[in-house]
C-alpha cells in the first residue's frame, strides 16, 4: 500500500510529459514551460531521499524519446539541475515561494543552456526568444505548481 | 564525515551520468544502435500521443456531426462535379500511361508511372523547435520503411525517419538537416534544394550565375539519389539572390506542399 502511495509521483510526471507533447499554436510554442523539469525540481525538493539522478536519467531518456532529440540531450540537462538542486534543496525548500520561483528560473535557464549547446554543436542555433521564454513562464507559474504538488504529496501522505 | 562521503557519492554518481548522457548522444548520433530503443519508448508512449491528439480528433468529428444539410448538399455537388472532371482526366491519363509504358517497353527501360501509395494521418507535430518532424500514424505494420517519400496533394513533403510498429516519424523537406535533390521544370537545371527551418522557404545554394532561372519556376524531384520518385512537384521560385562577388547565385522557393497545415499524407512505396 505505502508502494502504491508513490505512483502519484510517476503520474505527475506523466502529465508533464502530456502537457509537454500537446500540439499547441506556434505563437504559444515558444513559450511553453519545460514541464517535466518543473515537476521534478519540486519531487526532488520534497522527495531528495526518492528522486534522484536515477529518476532524472530515466525521466530525460523518455523526454529525449518523444521530443526526437539526441538519446541524451534534455537526460544530461536534468541531471545537472538536479544534482544543483540536490545540493541546495534545503536552503532553498524553506524560502518563499517568490525566492523559490528565482531559483527555479535559474534551474530552468541552466536546463536551456544545455540543451541549446547541444543543438548549437550539432549546427542548429537556438532563436533568443525560444532560449529565454520557457523558462521564464516556468519561474512565474512556479508557485502555482509548488502548491498543487504539494498537497498532492499530503494527500498521498509522502514523506 | 558521513555526510562528506554521501556528498562525494552524489558528485561521483552525477559524473557518472553526465558521460553517460554524452555516450548516449554521440552512439545516437553517429550510429544505428539506439534506434531501437527509442522504437520502444515511442511504442509505449504511443497511448499518450491517442490521448493528446484527440481533442483534435473530437473537434472535427464534432464539426462534421454538425454541419449542417444544405452544407452537405453543397460540399457533395462540388465533389461530384470534380470528381467527373478528374475522371474525364484519368481516362486521357490513362491512355497516355498505356502508351507511355507500351514505348518504355519498346525502349527496354522499366521505369513505372504509378508508385504504390499508402494513405496516413497526422498523429502530431515534434514540439521540438529546431527540427521539423511530424509524426504519422501508419508504421512498419504497414509495409512503410525509413526512406519512403511523403507527399500530401500539392506536392512532396518530407521522407520517412524511424519507423514503429504503428507510426513513423517523417522528415519536412524544410528540416535545416534535409536536403533534397530537384530540378528545374523550364530549364532542366539540377540541383539540391536545404531545409531551413521555416515551412515557407527552401534554399538552393550555389547556383551558377549563368543558370537559366526566373522567379516562378517550378521544381520537380529529379529523382537523383534514389530516395525520392522523379517528377513530382516540390517548391516554387520566390527569390533569386546574386552573389556577384563569388559568381553564384542562391535561391529561395516555397514549397508546394502545405507543410504546416496538410492532416492527411500520402506515402510512396517505391516498386520492386
Amino acid at each position: 500500500m505505502s508502494r502504491l502511495r508513490y505512483l502519484v509521483i510517476y503520474l505527475s510526471l506523466v502529465v508533464a510529459l502530456i502537457l509537454t507533447i500537446l500540439p499547441l499554436p506556434d505563437v504559444v510554442q515558444t513559450y511553453r514551460p519545460n514541464w517535466v523539469a518543473l515537476a521534478l525540481i519540486y519531487w526532488s525538493m520534497a522527495l531528495p531521499k526518492r528522486v534522484g539522478l536515477w529518476f532524472a536519467f530515466f525521466t530525460g531518456i523518455i523526454l529525449d524519446a518523444s521530443q526526437g532529440t539526441l538519446l541524451g540531450q534534455h537526460t544530461l540537462a536534468l541531471v545537472v539541475i538536479i544534482f544543483i538542486n540536490m545540493n541546495f534543496y534545503q536552503r532553498i525548500r524553506v524560502l518563499a515561494l517568490a525566492q523559490q520561483a528565482i531559483y527555479v528560473f535559474v534551474l530552468l535557464l541552466i536546463n536551456q543552456l544545455i540543451v541549446a549547446w547541444i543543438e548549437g554543436i550539432m549546427g542548429r542555433p537556438t532563436p533568443l526568444l525560444t532560449f529565454f521564454g520557457g523558462p521564464f513562464i516556468g519561474m512565474l507559474i512556479w508557485p502555482w505548481i509548488f502548491v498543487v504538488l504539494r498537497d498532492i504529496r499530503r494527500k498521498a501522505i509522502l514523506r | 564525515m558521513k555526510i562528506l562521503l554521501q556528498a562525494r557519492g552524489a558528485s561521483l554518481q552525477a559524473l557518472f551520468f553526465v558521460l553517460l548522457c554524452i555516450g548516449l548522444m554521440f552512439v545516437d548520433h553517429r550510429f544505428q544502435h539506439l534506434e531501437i530503443v527509442r522504437a520502444n519508448i515511442s511504442l509505449a508512449l504511443s497511448p499518450l500521443r491517442y490521448l493528446v491528439s484527440l481533442p483534435a480528433t473530437g473537434s472535427n468529428w464534432l464539426n462534421e456531426w454538425f454541419t449542417s444539410h444544405t452544407e452537405l448538399l453543397e460540399e457533395n455537388t462540388r465533389l461530384r462535379a470534380e470528381s467527373r472532371i478528374l475522371n474525364a482526366r484519368l481516362q486521357k491519363l490513362e491512355i497516355l500511361a498505356e502508351e507511355n509504358a507500351r514505348l518504355r517497353s519498346l525502349l527496354g527501360s522499366a521505369r513505372k508511372i504509378f508508385d504504390d501509395v499508402i494513405v496516413a494521418e497526422l498523429l502530431s507535430v515534434d514540439q521540438n523547435p529546431y527540427r521539423q518532424l511530424i509524426e504519422i500514424n501508419k508504421g512498419s505494420s504497414d509495409g512503410i520503411e525509413i526512406g519512403h517519400a511523403v507527399i500530401d496533394e500539392f506536392g512532396i513533403m518530407g521522407q520517412v525517419i524511424h519507423v514503429n510498429p504503428q507510426s513513423a516519424t517523417t522528415i519536412l523537406i524544410s528540416d535545416p538537416e534535409h536536403a533534397i535533390p530537384v530540378q528545374f521544370v523550364r530549364s532542366g537545371t539540377r540541383s539540391v534544394a536545404f531545409g531551413r527551418g521555416s515551412t515557407t522557404q527552401l534554399e538552393l545554394r550555389y547556383l551558377p550565375a549563368t543558370a537559366d532561372i526566373k522567379i516562378d519556376d517550378e521544381l520537380v524531384t529529379s529523382g537523383l539519389g534514389g530516395r525520392f520518385p522523379a517528377d513530382y512537384p516540390v517548391a516554387k521560385v520566390t527569390a533569386i539572390n546574386e552573389d556577384r562577388v563569388r559568381g553564384f547565385v542562391s535561391v529561395i522557393a516555397e514549397p508546394k506542399a502545405r507543410l504546416d497545415s496538410s492532416r492527411e499524407v500520402l506515402i510512396i512505396k517505391p516498386r520492386q
